[in-house]
């Protein structure tokens, strides 16, 4: 199967959900059935499928498959704690059309339209950002996010047009093709909100439902990335240019998203801040990888894009099901929320360390490829130790909460399970074998539809612990993903069909294939009529299954 | 070059400057509908009849939403140039966009493309820099995509059916967006918002969109001044005037109070 059931599932889903956003409870009930369709077409995504769509190729990959299931699956978990938490508005439908965008935005060949449909996707999520009746700035929040949006899907939209042609005597001009990355590599730091673009970012966080800061700043953005590693995988990159000034600032601007982040989440006060300035610092990292014209880059870049997304999904939830069980989400608030609720202590324990890791995982060795790829050594180190001190992060979240519990913790909700009305006693009044069979049937009867009629209550009473479950749950994923489970390296390594394409790795551009110059001679290009054009060309559309998918050979040189 | 589309080309960039000039926001919503109609004509050769019709529907459906948004306003700020300048920088634009076909390689889109994506990205610099309500940095966020879909048409090939289908829903999307943003804008006190949160703003600032409290989900309350800080601009002599109190309020939806954002279920 395609990927375009999945496309159609969540486009219905969505818009569905939207329509009828008057009714929350329906609205909520049409996306999380479009989330499970999602799952089962994600789960029925055959890698290897190419579907061509009004002159567009919509290609499959494992990569691409693993998002989307990867990203159903934690949707359909962020919709049930924010039922049993929150239940804020139109956050349902906008995760699953969110979603919907950024997985056709990876699996669209060209580059130029898959910006045009990840700022599409992007543009979505300001219906959360900017909820009428929050607040008398949310409108602000939104018209700043619009604006961040459309200054990065601009620059990649242009920067994408330029090179995506054949440009005869322009590829003599080097700084041509440093200023189209450098562009692109600006545009996706925008979308990501990383340092110092980080102040929409911010906004939006404070602003935009804890549910909804995964598709915001996490999801939606690593779509968006992963078009730009694509694209500069195939365009610039091969062409072994003198570029170490744009990628010096690009490598600046991940390493300072990286320290200066976890430095602003860990004087935080407002437990959604300090999920956002997480996302801002792990997004350095996504930054770096745009920065290494390595081809070794290509399977850590992907392994923590999916690091990224999920382990942030789950402290969001995290935040989420804090927020919901206690009415507030700020620290100084919280003292003592551990001790009400064990599997909160829990999951954060598990999204610690998913997030930080140790050397054995693979979140740390591709994070730490990334790091010795973009930077020189020094720097590298300091870079690889910031995200351990961010353990003082979670240490001080946790050390508030064994505290004496605060008032508004003592007030609040607690995991402890429970049942809305008492269990009704029904003695026994039949003396022979057969009147109590009678009974014993009656009985069971009644106490069943007891506790059917029970069930609402119940949910609502127990709704802390039905989202702790949920955050458990999503906090055990993230673990399973950081330590390079479900498949995530193989997914990462393997070089997708069609159009994005892997180091080394087919198809095969139209052109002569680039030859790397030599040390000192990368200003000394070939004669215009025998340069390579940067066009995207790709394999003829349906090719049968018998064709080996190109491979990624590891560190082999590029073309 | 071809005359019909160096005429559909002016009318867009005509758009365009109706757009970001106009103070009255049927007049913007009009400029826009003239940007999303003629932006997806700017090729060559044109698409069939039903990658038109969808543009069109399209087109049609973003400024829907948009005019849903602005339900109930009748002004916005406009331009501070005045509409001659907009439309003067517009035209150097579009000739250095014509002029430039290609940016030093063979184009392979219609120089008329290229020249109105070049005017629409200028149009929209001021207000993105310097609009002083949501709408115009609205406006100005629009144009400038909408440029850099019309640059891509002007370099590249002729977009194919599914890249018209994904610029249709750019399309939509942007439209939405506006319409949410001035929705909430609306709800907060009106288009000026922005001007109100940032003017004259020192020291610590409380966080963009806290929870809401009692006064501030009151219809009107968020663009009322914090204390200690200046109020909003005051109107220049070529505002229109302001409705007397004597006037009937003109009934709108957003007028319902109440946050719209619910806090957590009673236990």
């Amino acid at each position: 199967m395609t990927v375009a059931p999945f496309l159609v599932i969540a486009a219905t889903g969505g818009m569905l959900s939207l329509l009828v956003r008057d009714r929350r409870s329906w609205s909520t009930a049409v996306a999380a059935a479009g989330l499970l369709a999602m799952i089962a077409a994600a789960a029925a995504m055959d890698p290897a499928a190419t579907a061509r769509i009004g002159g567009v190729d919509l290609a499959g990959s494992a990569w691409l498959r693993l998002y989307a299931l990867l990203g159903s699956l934690v949707g359909l978990i962020l919709v049930t704690i924010d039922v049993a938490a929150m239940h804020e508005p139109d956050v349902p439908g906008t995760i699953v059309l969110g979603l919907g965008a950024a997985v056709i935005a990876i699996a669209i060949t060209d580059p130029g339209v898959a910006v045009a449909a990840a700022t599409a996707g992007g543009l979505a999520a300001v219906l959360v950002a900017a909820p009428v009746g929050a607040a008398a700035r949310a409108a602000v929040v939104g018209v700043r996010e619009l604006r961040a949006l459309a200054v990065a899907g601009a620059l990649a939209i242009g920067a994408t047009a330029w090179l995506a042609r054949p440009l005869g005597d322009l590829t003599l001009a080097p700084a041509l093709f440093g200023f189209a990355y450098l562009a692109f590599a600006v545009a996706v730091a925008i979308r990501l909100g990383a340092i110092p673009f980080h102040l929409w970012a911010a906004r939006a966080a404070d602003a935009a439902p804890g549910v909804a800061l995964p598709l915001l700043l996490a999801w939606g953005p690593a779509a968006f990335a992963a078009v730009a590693l694509a694209w500069i995988d195939r365009s610039v990159a091969p062409l072994a240019l003198p570029l170490a000034g744009e990628q010096g600032v690009i490598a600046a601007i991940g390493a300072i998203s990286v320290v200066l982040g976890l430095v602003a989440a860990a004087v935080q006060d407002d437990l959604e801040h300090v999920v956002g300035y997480t996302i801002i610092a792990d997004a350095g990292f996504v930054v770096l990888a745009l920065a290494a014209f390595d081809p070794g880059v290509w399977e850590p870049s992907r392994t923590w894009l999916l690091v990224f997304v999920v382990c942030r999904s789950a402290f969001a939830a995290w935040a989420v099901a804090i927020n919901g069980a206690y009415g507030t989400r700020r620290l100084s608030e919280l003292g003592g929320w551990a001790r009400r609720s064990p599997a909160l202590t829990a999951a954060l324990a598990l999204v610690a360390g998913a997030a930080v890791g140790w050397p054995a995982l693979a979140s740390w060795q591709a994070r730490a490829s990334l790091v010795h790829l973009a930077l020189p050594d020094v720097a590298a180190v300091a870079v690889m130790a910031a995200p351990v001190a961010g353990l003082a992060i979670y240490g001080r979240i946790l050390r508030v909460g064994l505290r004496p519990p605060s008032p508004a913790v003592r007030d609040g909700v607690g995991e402890r399970p429970g049942w809305p009305a008492p269990w009704p006693g029904r003695p026994m009044v039949g003396t022979s074998a057969t009147e109590r069979v009678m009974e014993r049937s009656s009985h069971a009867i009644g106490g069943l539809l007891d506790v059917l009629w029970q069930l609402p209550a119940a949910g609502r009473r127990n709704r802390t612990g039905i989202a702790s479950i949920a955050v458990l749950v999503l906090a055990g994923l993230a673990a399973a993903v950081s330590a390079g489970g479900l498949g995530v390296p193989e997914a990462a390594r393997a070089a997708p069909r069609g159009g994005e394409v892997g180091p080394g790795g087919a198809p095969t551009p139209s052109g002569p294939t680039p030859s790397a110059p030599a040390p000192g001679e990368s200003d000394q290009l070939l004669p215009s009529d025998a340069q390579p054009t940067p066009t995207f060309t790709f394999e003829p559309v349906g090719g049968s299954p018998s064709d080996s998918p190109p491979t990624a050979p590891s560190g082999s040189p590029r073309g | 070059m071809n005359p019909a589309l160096v005429l559909l080309a002016a009318i867009t960039i005509g758009g365009a400057v109706l757009a970001v000039s106009a103070r009255d926001v049927r007049a913007t919503a009009l400029g826009l509908l003239v940007v999303f109609l003629g932006a997806p004509l700017l090729v060559d050769p044109w698409p069939g009849p039903a990658t038109i019709l969808a543009r069109m529907a399209a087109a049609l459906l973003a400024i829907r939403i948009v005019e849903i948004g602005l339900r109930g306003e009748d002004t916005t700020g406009g331009t501070r140039l005045g509409w001659p300048a907009e439309a003067l920088l517009a035209a150097a634009a579009a000739v250095i966009g014509f002029g430039s076909h290609g940016l030093g390689a063979a184009g392979l889109g219609p120089a008329e493309a290229q020249a109105a994506g070049f005017a629409l990205i200028v149009l929209a610099i001021a207000p993105l820099a310097t609009g002083r309500d949501v709408l115009r940095v609205a406006i100005g966020s629009v144009l400038l995509v909408m440029g850099a879909t019309l640059i891509r048409a002007g370099l590249d090939a002729p977009p194919s059916d599914a890249e018209h289908l994904v610029l249709g829903l750019l399309t939509i999307a942007l439209g939405g967006a506006v319409g949410v943003i001035a929705t909430a804008a609306r709800a907060a006190g009106g288009l000026a918002t922005i001007g109100v949160a940032d003017i004259g703003e020192r020291g610590p600032r409380l966080p963009d969109a806290h929870r809401p409290d009692e006064r501030e989900t009151k219809p009107g309350a968020g663009a009322r001044p914090r204390p200690g800080r200046p109020a909003p601009p005051a109107p220049r002599r070529s505002d229109p005037p302001a409705p007397r109190r004597s006037d009937p309020p003109a009934p709108r939806r957003s007028d319902r109070p109440g946050p719209r954002r619910a806090g957590p279920p009673p236990p």
